[in-house]
């Protein structure tokens, strides 16, 4: 799956976006720790950000994903847009 | 006259545009003129030169872009099913916007006034909680920081 970083995650991980590889079938939680492991730096934000998987939000939770090949997520820090 | 009234039909147009261009007021609002509207309201967000003390310089925005463009069509949806507006436009400014210039104008048209006047002010309430765009303040003094609406519908200031 392919994880795209905005605003301050991604000056925490120094990359816009990765390619990564996870079960097909995996807790939203448990997706955010897997990417916490590869940025151990994005701890600082663990409390404020919310995925978007395949452009719907997704808190960082116990919701069970159901991902596909090449799907999107992004991590979504808190937004400031108008 | 009144015949050839009946005969005029007019699609109904949600534009939504992100540029790093210049934003016009005129340019938008004439994007929602109608001959069957009496009324068309305007919000205009600009960069304010103060924050905390600080002086700011500029503001840098950047979208998840396909997304950003999804969540406008659904409030665009939404006001259309609370009021009875004609056309809706959103231009949302990407990249630097210096103090004074305008990062966002939404416009929409009405046959009245009071439609059009809520409408505004719904999309640009509910975009501030939930469309995923981001601004940075850049300060005189050099530094920088990442900023976080209210009305952001996921995080609290803690």
């Amino acid at each position: 799956v392919e994880i795209l970083y905005f605003a301050k995650s991604a000056e925490i991980t120094g990359v816009r976006s990765e390619t990564i590889s996870v079960p097909q079938e995996i807790k939203a939680l448990q997706l955010w720790n897997e990417i916490e492991t590869r940025h151990p730096g994005l701890a600082d934000v663990r409390n404020q950000v919310i995925f978007a998987v395949r452009q719907e939000y997704v808190e960082l939770g116990d919701q069970l994903l159901l991902l596909h090949s090449g799907d999107e997520i992004a991590i979504i820090p808190p937004i400031s847009g108008g | 006259l009144l015949k050839d009234m009946d005969k005029v039909e007019e699609t109904s147009k949600d534009i939504i545009k992100f540029t790093a261009e210049k934003l016009s007021v005129d340019d938008v609002s004439q994007l929602v003129t109608s001959p069957l509207c009496g009324a068309i309201s305007l919000f205009v967000g600009t960069t304010r030169n103060n924050f905390e003390g600080k002086k700011v310089i500029s503001l840098e925005y950047e979208a998840y872009l396909p997304m950003a463009e999804n969540e406008i069509r659904k409030i665009c949806s939404d006001i259309r099913q609370k009021w009875p507006v004609k056309h809706i436009a959103v231009f949302h400014r990407l990249g630097l916007v210096p103090v004074s210039e305008a990062s966002i104008i939404i416009a929409v048209s009405s046959a009245h006034r009071a439609a059009s006047l809520e409408a505004v002010t719904y999309a640009i309430d509910t975009l501030k909680a939930r469309v995923p765009i981001w601004k940075k303040e850049l300060y005189e003094e050099s530094s920088s920081s990442w900023k976080r609406n209210k009305e952001c519908f996921w995080a609290t200031n803690s």
